[in-house]
């Protein structure tokens, strides 16, 4: 096993460094000659671009970006999105607003969308499995950011219920953040209780007319212990890995819900580096360089986490 | 006696708080809630780089002058601000080689007297010497600051700021301006510069760049001075007699022609300023703590001056060193990017600032303004609350629901809202236009890469261009894509200002409405007993739009293009239009709105089912160079802003090489003839906007071989006369044909009030300055929940 994690591991490092090499060079092939503007001095902007060593050959930016940002891990200010500002610290302040709703969403979404499938599974083609599965159809099909504008017309604007806009602040387990995240967490929660709800009464309904659950209840377990004991058990094996990847996905924002709810989250900012005026490079990379680790590691994880769930399961193991 | 103190303390401490508890209960409080849909980010002086950056900017500083109000309310005057008064001239002191001031001059040293009650927010006073310091920050050679150019690249040019910010910088510069500078001709340019890298822009010159090693031309170009892998003398020998020379003489250039070009389209890599330089040497010098003198490269006076001035350089040094970082030789700054890293000196602090969030604006206690007599009244608003509020649909909910004062329209709500009495118009000062590319060799390359049997040089023909115009429904197209814009007929809107000193506005000078009606051909039609009164009139009933005559037009542009063979009979038009992106509501619109226009126009004339349209979305920034670089055909919705009150200066941006959107159109090789008290004088469009910018011109009168010096500056009419003549040149051009105004929509809210109904430029109606409230932030509450909860503008 460890030196299956440690294969893994090595094997992770040189893909990271691909990915981040291939960005690395798109992102500089862009075009990022700022827009000649009326009456504006370009010497002095071509004096700051030769000054950030726009200039330079790519080879020679690509060995200072990695000893610079991957080994020194100074990953250098913003030059675009938040002018002279550092883009760690930057991603840093932002990455909480991100993260609680998400979590949030995914404590609300997973119970929700696991009890929703096993209920459906249990009562498979009659008319409570029709009405959940109908109702899954049209949430995993609509946009996310659809019922965003519906929740907030009717929650917010009609009802008064919630603010329209996420709280401002940093006390983001305060109540009062909570409370004002509700809508944004709804709105997200639709998509992932939908997606759970289909994948969990899929295999479900699967495991419930294996011949060893059979044979489990003319044993004499009951429906429920031979559900529970056995079925959902086995069941998890996909299942749970699709939860796992869920909560590693709570660092990516998402762009439309948190502009929608005004949550000053990681969202936009991936976009955001490239569609600038000019292509903010250190905001890019870093970004590029995070999510692909955490995508690489969140990988690994999951792999791994199969043989937790299914003892069956050896990774690595030739016998 | 301790017992007694002791209750003489609790007392006093009694009364105190029932007098703060007064206090409060007494001193209500009104807060300018609004939303923007992009979020500032930089707002230091230095380094701000967006109108949302200057939106905080504009409450926490006080440049040295302001426009406020005229006695009569209906116009601007500018008035001191941070300074006690309008300046002195104290050129006389500064004559001499230091600052390169002869005897005589006037208006090129100006001494400010600064308010003794000038103080940051912490109440620490604010002295001339930090004036000068900001600007050695500001023009700090390594920092390159976005801003710096604020002293040099306007009107006002500050002495030897760019020199000292540009110290020992080497760059491209064109042999002439070499020549200029060491006042020497070509020959001994050559022999002094002959063994040097030589640079050209391939586009500029031949629209074609040469492979040096391949022996041949590539076909592209990049528009940019690039370095060529000749020498000085290799690239003039090129460009003059060798393969540059062949090329252009196969277009029609002569030996001579490529001569003369030399000087403008050859560079060479050159430093123009001094290897190192004191501070000292720039014009910004303090005499006290009060008096702040500066001194100018060129003369400047009057309300250019004082406009200059409304914005300032200023920041306090402390917090601005501590702001500085420098990593591996790139210097960065983050003054003004949080309340830390504020420090004001406007009306209003900021008090909290959450990235893309809110941020808020709390009055400055320490702003000298509060205490001005002048002020009483004012600044009723305790503070500021702007949400960042991406979505315009959430943003109209919460203002329906009491959570903002003020809300922008966009066209999605212009059928609700426009007849509201909460709505509000506000006209921009920019004109959107459409522009084509009459570039011959750029759109013969196009059309030869577009394939068999597909038309683009028709472009060319002026008549098609002057179709294009007329069958373009301006109306429509504003209302298909933003409702609130109004039809353009000419290259300035109605908020330019010819004569900022009276307050002139341009268009309603007798020479703008002239140049309007003879550009849509007009005049004829103007005087008693005609169609039109009076010009007024005739440019009242503009709509831009006349289909029958563009159908004239669209013929005859045919038969043009068939005759010069431009065109074969079973050829179709095929026009690329640019536009940034593919998700813009208003390309998108604007985009299918031209396609379905242009394909009914041409029905029933020789075009019909011959003029089509293919769209490039991936523009993105080089959208505004795309038609300068010949990758399209045809852009909308382009323009020029920010020079109100400078259209003279503007004019630069129609005519100069690096600017202007047909790249094909010389104008110093266009004569313009302009009648100036009672006599004609002809000379090129340049030489003419040389003259409206300060420079002493020669023209040639009329009929004659005759020669006179004319200032054309000085004069305010006679400025406006050559104004008006180059912007109905530049129009008779029509590859730059106006299409619409820029104008936006907003609801006000009902807790707060205008000072005025109507817009007087630049105040708006009067901002926060002069906004009042009908109710506090309690009473406005109260008023809402009673109101269900939801308010009625309609």
């Amino acid at each position: 096993m460890v030196k299956y994690i440690l294969k893994r591991l090595l094997l992770m490092v040189m893909v990271f460094l691909i990915i981040i090499s291939i960005c690395f060079v798109l992102v500089k092939l862009l075009p990022n000659k700022p827009a000649e503007q009326f009456g504006k001095d370009m010497a002095l902007i071509e004096m700051r671009r030769e000054a950030l060593g726009y200039n330079k050959p790519i080879l020679e930016q690509y060995v200072i970006f990695l000893r610079k940002s991957l080994l020194g891990f100074d990953w250098g200010v913003s030059e675009s999105l938040y002018l002279g500002q550092d883009v760690w610290t930057k991603f840093m302040e932002k990455m909480p607003a991100t993260v609680v709703v998400n979590m949030y969403t995914m404590i609300f979404a997973v119970p929700l969308g696991l009890l929703f499938g096993i209920y459906a599974a249990l009562k498979k083609n009659r008319w409570q499995d029709h009405f959940i599965s109908t109702a899954v159809i049209v949430f995993v099909s609509v946009p996310s950011y659809v019922y965003a504008f519906l929740v907030q017309y009717f929650l917010c604007f009609k009802l008064k219920w919630f603010p329209f806009q996420v709280k401002a602040g940093y006390d983001f387990l305060s109540w009062d953040m909570f409370v004002s995240m509700v809508p944004a967490i709804i709105s997200l929660g639709f998509g992932t209780v939908a997606g759970l709800t289909r994948y969990t009464r899929a295999e479900l309904t699967e495991v419930l007319t294996s011949d060893y659950l059979l044979l489990a209840r003319t044993k004499g377990l009951s429906r429920a212990q031979t559900t529970v004991r056995h079925a959902l058990r086995n069941a998890m094996v996909p299942i749970f890995p699709m939860i796992l990847g869920e909560f590693v996905g709570i660092m990516s924002g998402s762009i439309i819900i948190e502009q929608i709810f005004g949550i000053p989250g990681v969202g936009p900012l991936y976009v955001a580096s490239i569609t600038a005026a000019t292509p903010d490079y250190n905001f890019f990379m870093l970004l590029s360089a995070f999510y692909t680790l955490i995508g690489l590691l969140s990988g690994i994880i999951v792999d791994i986490s199969y043989g937790f769930i299914d003892p069956r399961i050896r990774m690595g193991s030739k016998k | 006696m301790k017992k007694a103190l002791a209750s003489l303390l609790v007392l006093c401490m009694l009364f105190a708080s029932v007098a703060m508890a007064e206090t409060g209960a007494t001193e209500p409080s009104y807060t300018y809630n609004t939303a923007a849909s992009e979020f500032p980010t930089n707002w230091s002086p230095h380094s701000n780089q967006t109108n949302t950056d200057s939106d905080i900017l504009d409450y926490i500083r006080s440049g040295f002058y302001t426009f406020d109000f005229n006695e009569t309310m209906d116009g601007y005057v500018v008035v001191p601000d941070a300074v006690v008064d309008f300046p002195v001239d104290v050129t006389a002191d500064y004559v001499g080689d230091e600052w390169n001031i002869a005897e005589g001059e006037t208006a090129r040293a100006w001494k400010f007297t600064l308010r003794s009650d000038l103080k940051w927010q912490d109440g620490t006073p604010i002295t001339a010497q930090d004036y000068v310091t900001s600007a050695e920050l500001l023009l700090n050679p390594k920092a390159q600051n976005h801003r710096a150019d604020q002293l040099y690249s306007g009107n006002m040019v500050v002495e030897n700021a760019e020199a000292y910010l540009k110290q020992g910088l080497a760059a491209p510069v064109s042999f002439g301006a070499v020549m200029a500078e060491e006042g020497t001709d070509l020959e001994g340019f050559l022999a002094a510069h002959g063994e040097e890298k030589g640079y050209i822009n391939w586009s500029y010159s031949f629209g074609d760049t040469y492979d040096f090693d391949a022996k041949a031309w590539t076909g592209a170009a990049e528009d940019a001075v690039v370095e060529t892998p000749l020498t000085v003398q290799e690239l003039y020998d090129f460009y003059t007699t060798g393969e540059g020379m062949t090329l252009a003489s196969g277009r029609g250039a002569s030996a001579e022609d490529m001569l003369s070009y030399v000087p403008d389209e050859l560079y060479i890599n050159y430093v123009q300023y001094p290897d190192e330089m004191s501070f000292d040497k720039v014009g910004v010098q303090a005499l006290n703590d009060t008096d702040l003198v500066l001194i100018l490269a060129k003369p400047l006076e009057g309300f250019y001056l004082y406009y200059s001035l409304t914005d300032t350089w200023l920041v306090n040094e402390e917090l601005y060193k501590a702001c500085e970082t420098v990593s591996e030789g790139v210097y960065s700054n983050t003054y003004g990017t949080s309340v830390e890293t504020t420090m004001s000196f406007g009306p209003y602090m900021l008090t909290s600032f959450q990235s893309d969030k809110v941020y808020t604006l709390e009055k400055n206690p320490y702003w000298y303004g509060y205490n001005d007599e002048a002020n009483e009244g004012l600044y009723q608003t305790t503070k500021i609350q702007v949400d960042y509020v991406a979505e315009p649909s959430t943003r109209v909910e919460m203002f329906l629901n009491g959570k903002l004062d003020v809300v922008g329209l966009d066209a999605n709500y212009m059928d609700e809202y426009s007849t509201s009495d909460y709505c509000y118009y506000d006209e921009g000062d920019s004109v959107f236009a459409m522009v084509f590319n009459p570039d011959m060799d750029a759109l013969k390359t196009a059309q030869e890469n577009a394939g068999e049997n597909i038309n683009k040089t028709i472009l060319t023909v002026k008549d098609f261009r002057i179709a294009m115009s007329l069958a373009m429904d301006r109306q429509a197209f504003c209302l298909a894509t933003a409702p609130t814009n109004a039809p353009a007929f000419a290259l300035y809107g109605s908020q330019i200002v010819a004569d900022p000193e009276n307050g002139v506005f341009y268009r309603t000078t007798d020479v703008a409405k002239q140049v309007v009606v003879d550009f849509w051909g007009l005049s004829e039609d103007i005087g008693e007993g005609k169609l039109y009164p009076t010009v007024d009139d005739a440019i009242d009933s503009l709509t831009g739009y006349n289909l029958e005559m563009a159908k004239t037009y669209f013929d005859s542009a045919y038969d043009t293009a068939i005759e010069q063979g431009l065109m074969d009979e079973d050829d179709v038009v095929e026009i690329m239009v640019g536009t940034p992106n593919s998700t813009g509501a208003f390309y998108n619109g604007g985009y299918e709105f031209i396609v379905n226009n242009y394909t009914e126009a041409v029905k029933g004339t020789k075009l019909e089912g011959k003029l089509t349209f293919k769209r490039d979305d991936t523009l993105g920034n080089a959208f505004a160079e795309a038609l300068r670089t010949n990758r399209v055909d045809m852009l909308f919705g382009v323009g020029w802003t920010g020079s109100t009150f400078d259209p003279y200066g503007l004019v630069e941006a129609y005519i100069a090489e690096n600017y202007q959107y047909d790249p094909a159109w010389k104008p110093a090789e266009t004569d313009v003839t302009i009648e100036l008290n009672g006599e004609s004088y002809t000379t090129d469009v340049w030489t003419w906007y040389k003259g409206i910018i300060g420079e002493k011109i020669t023209a040639t009168k009329t009929g004659t071989e005759e020669t006179a010096e004319l200032d054309v500056y000085s004069d305010a009419e006679l400025r406006i006369q050559v104004l008006g003549a180059l912007e109905g040149t530049i129009l008779q051009n029509y590859d730059f044909i106006p299409l619409m105004g820029d104008s936006s929509a907003k609801l006000k809210g009902m807790q707060i009030e205008y000072y005025l109904e109507d817009e007087v430029f630049p105040l708006s109606r009067g901002g926060v300055k002069y906004m009042t409230y009908n109710y506090d932030d309690a009473a406005w509450d109260a008023y809402v929940a009673e109101q269900g909860g939801t308010l009625n503008y309609k």
